[in-house]
């Protein structure tokens, strides 16, 4: 028997099923970018050379970490075959000056070079070959001048002045009771000093990109970290209207902060703005990327710890010194994050400390993953593993006896709840107790092994009053697919499939029927930077909002369309069908084309804006410094060799409160990312400076993790719905690097009843720390 | 003392296939193959990240041997055959290496992606059963600066897993 064949689309398929509920938060859908990446297709900033470059730049960059400028001659540059311009500030037509909070770096410096990487001029040509020989060529003639090289000598009587109000850049603090009191009254007092190191982000994704400028608008290709305010910078450094510029952000190959100053942006806009018609392209090699970019500050951290006879700490004193580098780039934020995470997730009745930014003239310090918090928790964390020994407690139960709850407050008054961080270590060293590492219990004499852990908390968001928001919008088409768009941009840590999967789940659509457009400044609305752990939650509450408001002209469709009560209707998989009959039914494409015929929109825009309080500046307290605080804990477990001092993670257990996992893939892979990281800076990452050059700008010389030297790292999701986050969901991407660089520290004190202070604890610290041999010893001391 | 005038740098003629399609170029003799792929031939989805031969991103197969293609010049490459990523998948239906990378989420900024991939596929062409160690040792000289490794773990037995059913 032969059925009538019927000819729509929706009627041939109304007796077949609706796909069950494709519920796209919780779901591991495959990355929107996966397959251009993998088949080489995608496009980096590099990447759109070989179509589109038609002339090529180069950056002239100082010979002295610290010198007056006395002369820039270009004259011999010129006569270099290709070449087609060289472009001093006296070229710039805007301030020449950028900075994301400080406008204090000159784009290309006039007067005084503060570091090695600072930029003199730009120099343009046929060939890129042409383009270096002539930037070699230009003669710059400096009057060189005294090397702040270290925090000590920044600080020293009678130093030289890298700026007319002297070295110290500003100072945050934290005042909570009375520190000198509970120290006196404290049964307990453990003091030590905490060595965090400088860190380059080492994304691999050099900087490069292109530039054009047609007359009317400044077009540049080039990844950062928030293309809306970098448009704002680049604006007013070369002196355009901000409408004038359009920046397009390429496929991105990593960041972790290092994007977030300005890099090769001014130089390309100066270029393209003296060769208008032509696409000017720049990249930097990795020496150059290196000595340019700004870096994790190292900071000295002196701790001061008291607790009673019971296990509960009474007091806290910390003094913190920041290495900030030549200019501010984000230190005053990364001083602030220090200060309220300071005790991390603890009770601390009585807190002073006491933050100082310092200039020298090492490369700036600003942005990464973490920023103050994660060199923060290397001292808290450490201190917690002093203290319970000098009380002869066991580790986990003084850090369970002082962990906040529910309800408590943080170093900034701020109440917190819900609180999990208990939850995280619980999970953490459950896993860790229950399923013992396999290796072998027969270690050779010269081999340690120990274990330790780490409880974390993170304050998410830009926070401190500071303005923190995003936008977002989402449309529907005729044929029923929903785009979204923002202007966070994507470095790899998948907010592209993030804010699909939540407007996707709003809307009731398969993941099939989203598409996304991302980071361009002419299409997208401002939605914040990728940093801060922020876009889940404010981007994603942003896209949910209007999604959500989508969803109210689609329901009012389809009740239309259905004849029932909007109230009554479900959207499923592309479906919208009455709640009670599910053959009455109608798919999205059908909504959508009666809504345009109706005169429905099918747009929305939302605006996610919650507000926090600015600290008092005296105190540091705030009712609401963060928006939201995320959690974890971590558990590592290490063998030492106490010979050669090299020290092997064996296995790391990383428990992170995300919220809600929108997407259990990317989370997980930000959890294990994070713990290499993390592991990388525990054990081997250190840039090295010598008078302010530094001495290891390649990755032959600055060690990052391999394959081989990642234990096999055990992620544990830990779902808290978060009441203000789409979803449940908040974010995760900085905390598992905060967490994993204290419990590595950790497990070495076990392993070799040492407490470390020192970052990296590379084989040779170890050693030293092991053997109590202080750096400037002699080694022949020892033998 | 004026500066010598930069040494005009001589060319030579490269003769070579890449991705099974005949190629001859005029080039300087000191450009890399790396250069040789993405500036001259187009072919940008091999990667640069440190140019010295370090990270891995710019791995090609050459005769079927891994290479780092920042250090090899593209002279050398004269008669033989080069592997890139763009010559894996085979129109639209991707190579099962790539396709168990995006299955894993083991590429995130994918920046590394392409040396890993022909890292593991030269692994997976040699050897038909692989151990542990062995894919380790394969891929230490590919630096992934994101995943933490675990997911491309994963991908490449993944990969494997399914050539050895197929």
């Amino acid at each position: 028997m032969i059925q009538q064949v019927t000819t729509t689309e929706s009627d041939q398929t109304l007796d077949a099923p609706i796909a069950p509920a494709d519920h796209l938060v919780g779901k591991s859908c495959r990355r929107v970018d996966g397959q251009e990446k993998v088949t080489g297709a995608a496009l980096y900033g590099a990447d759109l050379f070989p179509n589109s470059a038609e002339l090529f730049a180069s950056v002239v960059r100082s010979e002295h970490a610290h010198a007056n400028i006395v002369s820039i001659d270009a004259t011999q540059a010129l006569e270099v075959a290709g070449i087609l311009g060289v472009y001093t500030h006296a070229d710039v037509g805007g301030t020449n000056i950028h900075g994301l909070i400080r406008r204090d770096h000159p784009a290309l410096a006039s007067k005084r070079v503060r570091y090695f990487g600072d930029s003199i001029a730009v120099v343009v040509a046929k060939t890129e070959r042409a383009a270096k020989l002539g930037r070699d060529k230009v003669a710059v003639t400096y009057e060189p001048l005294p090397v702040i090289a270290t925090m000590e000598q920044a600080i020293a009587e009678g130093a030289c002045k890298l700026y007319p109000e002297g070295n110290v850049m500003g100072d945050k603090r934290i005042r909570k009771g009375d520190v000198e009191r509970a120290l006196a009254d404290s049964h307990v007092v453990v003091s030590d000093t905490f060595f965090t190191q400088t860190v380059d982000h080492a994304f691999l994704d050099i900087e490069a990109g292109t530039g054009h400028w047609d007359g009317q608008v400044l077009t540049l290709y080039v990844a950062g970290q928030w293309v809306h305010e970098e448009r704002r910078l680049i604006a007013l450094a070369l002196g355009l209207p901000v409408e004038q510029i359009r920046i397009i952000q390429p496929v991105t190959g990593g960041a972790f902060g290092g994007r977030e100053d300005i890099s090769i942006q001014i130089y390309l806009g100066l270029a393209a703005l003296k060769h208008q018609g032509k696409t000017i392209a720049l990249r930097y090699t990795r020496s150059e990327s290196m000595r340019a970019r700004h870096k994790r500050h190292a900071l000295k951290i002196e701790s001061t710890f008291g607790a009673n006879a019971d296990g509960m700490l009474t007091a806290a004193k910390i003094v913190v010194y920041s290495d900030e580098g030549a200019y501010a780039s984000t230190g005053i934020a990364v001083m602030r994050k220090a200060a309220s995470h300071a005790t991390g997730p603890y009770c601390v009745p009585n807190v002073e400390v006491d933050v100082y930014g310092v200039h020298t003239n090492n490369n700036p310090t600003g942005a990464m993953r973490g920023f103050g918090a994660c060199q923060m928790a290397i001292a808290y964390e450490g201190m917690m593993d002093r203290v319970a020994r000098a009380l002869d407690m066991d580790r986990e139960t003084f850090r369970r006896k002082n962990l906040i709850q529910s309800g408590d407050t943080v170093t900034t008054g701020q109440r917190i709840d819900p609180v999990s961080v208990g939850l995280c270590l619980t999970k953490a060293i459950q896993k860790f107790k229950d399923q013992p590492y396999p290796g072998s219990d027969h270690l050779p004499a010269h081999i340690k092994r120990g274990w330790g852990m780490s409880a974390i908390c993170f304050g998410l968001g830009y926070g401190d009053g500071f303005p923190d928001c995003s936008r977002a919008r989402v449309e529907l088409s005729d044929s029923g697919i929903a785009t979204v768009y923002t202007g966070g941009v994507e470095v790899g840590q998948g907010l592209l499939n993030a804010m699909m999967q939540i407007a996707g789940e709003e809307l009731g659509l398969p993941f099939e029927s989203m598409r996304i457009v991302a980071a361009d400044t002419e299409l997208t609305d401002e939605s914040g930077s990728s940093s801060a752990t922020r876009q889940t939650y404010f981007t994603g509450n942003a896209v949910r909002m209007a999604a959500s408001e989508l969803r109210e002209q689609v329901l009012d469709i389809a009740g239309i369309k259905l004849k029932v009560h909007p109230h009554e209707i479900t959207l499923q998989h592309g479906w919208a069908y009455e709640t009670s009959n599910s053959n009455n039914r109608v798919r999205m494409e059908k909504i959508c084309t009666e809504g345009l015929t109706r005169g429905y929109s099918l747009k929305a825009t939302a605006l996610f804006k919650p507000r926090t309080i600015v600290e008092i500046p005296n105190t540091g307290q705030s009712p609401r410094a963060f928006i939201t605080y995320l959690f974890g804990a971590h558990v590592s477990q290490v063998l030492v060799n106490i010979e050669t001092g090299e020290v092997k993670v064996e296995r790391h257990i990383a428990a992170h409160d995300v919220g809600k996992a929108v997407n259990p893939q990317s989370v997980e892979g930000q959890i294990v990312g994070g713990v290499a990281q993390g592991l990388g800076m525990a054990l081997m990452e250190e840039v090295t400076y010598r008078d302010g050059r530094i001495m290891n700008p390649g990755l032959t010389d600055y060690i990052i993790p391999t394959i081989k030297d990642l234990p096999p790292v055990e992620a544990i999701i830990v779902e808290h719905d978060d009441p203000g986050g789409p979803f449940g969901a908040h974010g995760v991407g900085e905390p598992p690097l905060i967490g994993a660089v204290p419990a590595i520290l950790s497990a070495i004190y076990d392993a070799t009843g040492k407490a470390p202070c020192e970052l990296p604890m590379s084989p040779e610290r170890t050693w030293r720390l092991i053997n109590e041999v202080c750096e400037n010893d002699p080694l022949s001391k020892v033998f | 003392m004026p500066d010598p005038t930069p040494m005009e740098i001589p060319t030579m003629q490269v003769a070579c296939d890449v991705n099974g399609e005949s190629f001859t170029r005029d080039i300087p003799v000191d450009m890399p193959l790396l250069e040789f792929l993405r500036d001259v031939l187009g072919l940008t989805g091999t990667k640069g990240a440190c140019l010295e031969g370090e990270c891995g991103s710019c791995t090609v197969l050459v005769d079927g041997e891994t290479i780092n293609s920042c250090l090899m010049l593209a002279a050398q490459v004269n008669n033989r055959s080069v592997t890139t990523i763009e010559g894996l998948a085979a129109g639209t239906e991707l190579d099962v290496i790539q396709d168990s990378f995006v299955a894993t989420g083991a590429a995130q900024c994918g920046y590394c992606t392409p040396g890993l991939i022909m890292s593991a596929r030269a692994l997976l062409n040699d050897q038909p059963d692989i151990s542990e160690s062995e894919l380790l040792t394969a891929l230490e000289g590919n630096i992934c600066r994101c995943t933490g490794y675990a997911s491309i773990i994963e991908a490449v037995k993944r990969a494997h897993r399914e050539s050895q059913n197929a």
